[in-house]
């Protein structure tokens, strides 16, 4: 069977950008900017539906990158410059580490009510989960004044992202963890430690424990494989390890080039996965934020269309 | 051709007027003939460019009045690009990246109408005009017809060699090619440089390259193989830490970046002067010239004035050092 799903981010919509601009500089009340969101979401959960796309995200609308607004809700964390996302023309604000972490608020599970609430009013169907950084790639992704080690960074991020899961309204949580495949770019900064990969499989796989968990990864092919996790991977950049025999989900539209895939070609591109998998879950490869709108939308319908038995 | 030593330059944007701004977007709304927005640009560009020159820059430009963006405003000028909207860059700022969709043709000069309005209009012998880079318009593309990024780059490289002929037809000796992308993705750096230089190739003017925000030291392998006489780098954002890479740099002239364009704080004459020590003990002063880290544009436009006028100010100080040791001029050099 094959599931079409959304991961991470739609393209932020420039009419909410501006709303989000106006509220940032007075000239828009905080309860206007939270109707533009409520209606953007409406909207692209109906697009969502019409292009058939079975599990879904609430489009990541109020996030910069996937990292913020999450860092700002973590005691111990500080929000720095920008920095290059990878080899990605797209810039993230960095997360500076200079005290314990601990989560601070959590406005999560109010977002995803609301987006739970429209969901339920005109798009019943679909299967709604919850969006996070995970804390590998938030741990690649810090300035680390404090902790000793990028393993004690990550493990303390891993205790924010529990605290933060555990009070979601939802059952399925993904995490964002590009950096189980891809190494941090050279074109970023350099690299001057790392998270062990004993360690990344040991923390997804505690938080697998909290909340059913589809790991996101991209850029390459994933160095660590969680069990009981639905790992979701990207055949653009990466490819699907031999030993790996867990639920899957495929990331075959290139989210990064406007050219449309042809769809006998990515059926024949699914064929080989069904000798071990009964299902699978297709996706784009990556964040959809690296597309214009109208193309994004475009590759949503073409997902949608590969659904079924 | 004689110029000061440490001759003082720009990258390249500038704030533009607000009332330049309101003039973008009443054109965005079709509310404004195109004709009276050519003015308005015009009009600004005769500013821009008085007041670098009142600041006491050496080769100014216009401030590129007239660009909205660094690429789509070449993209929308080259044949084979089309447009499908908006691709956010970080937080609420996105910008027109375009696809090729078909084979890349010049269709009309780029920079040429630019090119002629600031000569004219300005009161130095030489002006800078810079240009986005081919592999920085590659990567920032979507790549639709191309069968590889390395194709799409050297058929742009092509069309900017042609541009590059026609400014040196119309008088232009200084062009700067804006690469910030070259080195996003490290295994291609030589696909940049080969397009680098396939635009530059049969054109006889002083070539420089920007590249900005990047790990130089993975330029610095490639200075020999550029074929460029000068490199701009920013240093004043790194706090001019770390200039080893500079070691490397044996023949080509450094366009040194003394003034943080991400910062508001202006920084003092005695700063700039100080920073300019600190660099003469890689590159000798007769292989430097002096600009901002990159672009002004995200500053207030004053802050900008007020950042070029110390800048010049700080270069002052040092000429003043240099002339006691007899060191008044270099020449504007060409050659690679």
């Amino acid at each position: 069977m094959i599931v079409p799903a959304l991961i991470g981010s739609l393209p932020r919509p420039v009419s909410l950008a501006k709303k989000i601009e106006q509220y940032s500089i007075g000239r828009l009340k905080e309860e206007d900017l939270e109707k533009a969101y409520l209606e953007h979401t409406r909207r692209a959960f109906i697009k969502l539906r019409e292009a058939g796309i079975r599990v879904i995200t609430d489009g990541l609308y109020r996030w910069d990158d996937i990292f913020n607004p999450f860092i700002r809700f973590i005691e111990g964390v500080e929000v720095n410059g920008l920095f290059k996302f990878y080899e990605n023309n797209f810039f993230y604000r960095s997360p500076v580490v200079r005290g314990e972490l601990s989560l601070r608020e959590n406005p999560l599970p109010e977002w995803l009510n609301q987006a739970l609430a429209i969901k339920e009013e005109v798009y019943p169907g679909a299967t709604l989960k919850a969006v996070l950084p995970g804390p590998v790639t938030l741990a690649y992704h810090s300035l680390n004044e404090y902790y000793k080690s990028l393993d004690e960074l990550s493990e303390a991020y891993a205790g924010v992202i529990e605290e933060a899961i555990k009070e979601l309204p939802v059952e399925l949580v993904e995490l964002q963890e590009p950096a189980l495949a891809a190494e941090l770019s050279r074109a970023t900064r350099e690299k001057s430690d790392e998270v062990s990969k004993e360690t990344a499989k040991t923390l997804i796989e505690r938080l697998s424990k909290v909340k059913e968990l589809w790991v996101v990864t991209y850029f390459g092919t994933p160095q660590v494989l969680p069990d009981n996790v639905i790992l979701n991977i990207d055949l653009i950049s990466g490819s699907v390890p031999e030993k790996y025999s867990g639920e899957l989900g495929l990331g075959i539209v290139d989210a990064r080039e406007t050219k449309m895939e042809r769809r006998d070609r990515l059926e024949d591109k699914l064929r080989p996965y069904f000798r071990r998998h009964s299902r699978i879950y297709v996706t784009p490869n990556t964040l959809l934020d690296f597309l214009p709108e109208s193309v994004a939308w475009r590759k949503l319908k073409l997902l949608g269309k590969l659904g079924g038995e | 051709m004689e110029l000061p030593i440490l001759p003082t330059s720009i990258i390249g944007s500038y704030p533009k007027p607000r009332w330049l701004l309101r003039m973008y977007s009443l054109r965005e709304l079709g509310r404004l003939p195109e004709e009276d927005f050519r003015e308005a640009v015009r009009d600004a560009s005769v500013a821009v460019l008085r007041e670098h020159e009142r600041a006491g820059i050496d080769i100014p430009w216009d401030g590129e009045m007239g660009r909205s963006e660094m690429t789509e405003y070449f993209t929308a000028k080259i044949a084979g690009f089309k447009f499908y909207g908006p691709v956010r860059v970080w937080g609420n700022a996105y910008f027109n990246k375009a696809a090729a969709v078909s084979k890349l043709e010049y269709r009309e000069p780029l920079v040429l109408d630019e090119f002629r309005w600031v000569k004219e209009n300005t009161t130095r012998e030489i002006v800078k005009v810079p240009i986005t880079g081919p592999y920085t318009i590659a990567e920032w593309s979507f790549n639709e017809y191309y069968s590889s990024k390395e194709e799409l780059a050297f058929d742009l490289a092509k069309i900017l060699n042609k541009e590059f002929k026609l400014l040196e037809k119309e008088g232009a000796t200084f062009i700067q090619i804006d690469e910030p992308a070259m080195l996003n993705h490290p295994d291609e750096v030589p696909i940049a440089v080969e397009a680098i230089n396939r635009a530059v190739k049969g054109v006889k003017v002083k070539f420089g390259l920007h590249v900005c925000y990047s790990n130089y030291y993975l330029l610095a392998d490639y200075f020999e193989d550029i074929k460029v006489s000068q490199f701009a780098l920013e240093a004043a954002n790194r706090n001019f830490r770390d200039l080893d890479y500079l070691k490397k740099l044996i023949h080509q002239e450094l366009g040194f970046g003394v003034v943080d364009v991400h910062n508001p704080r202006v920084e003092s004459p005695e700063e700039v002067a100080k920073a300019i020590r600190k660099v003469m003990k890689y590159v000798e002063p007769e292989r430097l010239y002096i600009n901002p880290d990159c672009g002004l544009k995200l500053l207030d436009r004053r802050i900008a004035y007020q950042k070029l006028v110390n800048m010049v100010k700080g270069v002052e100080i040092v000429r003043r050092e240099l002339a006691r040791e007899g060191k008044t001029s270099i020449p504007f050099r060409r050659e690679v």
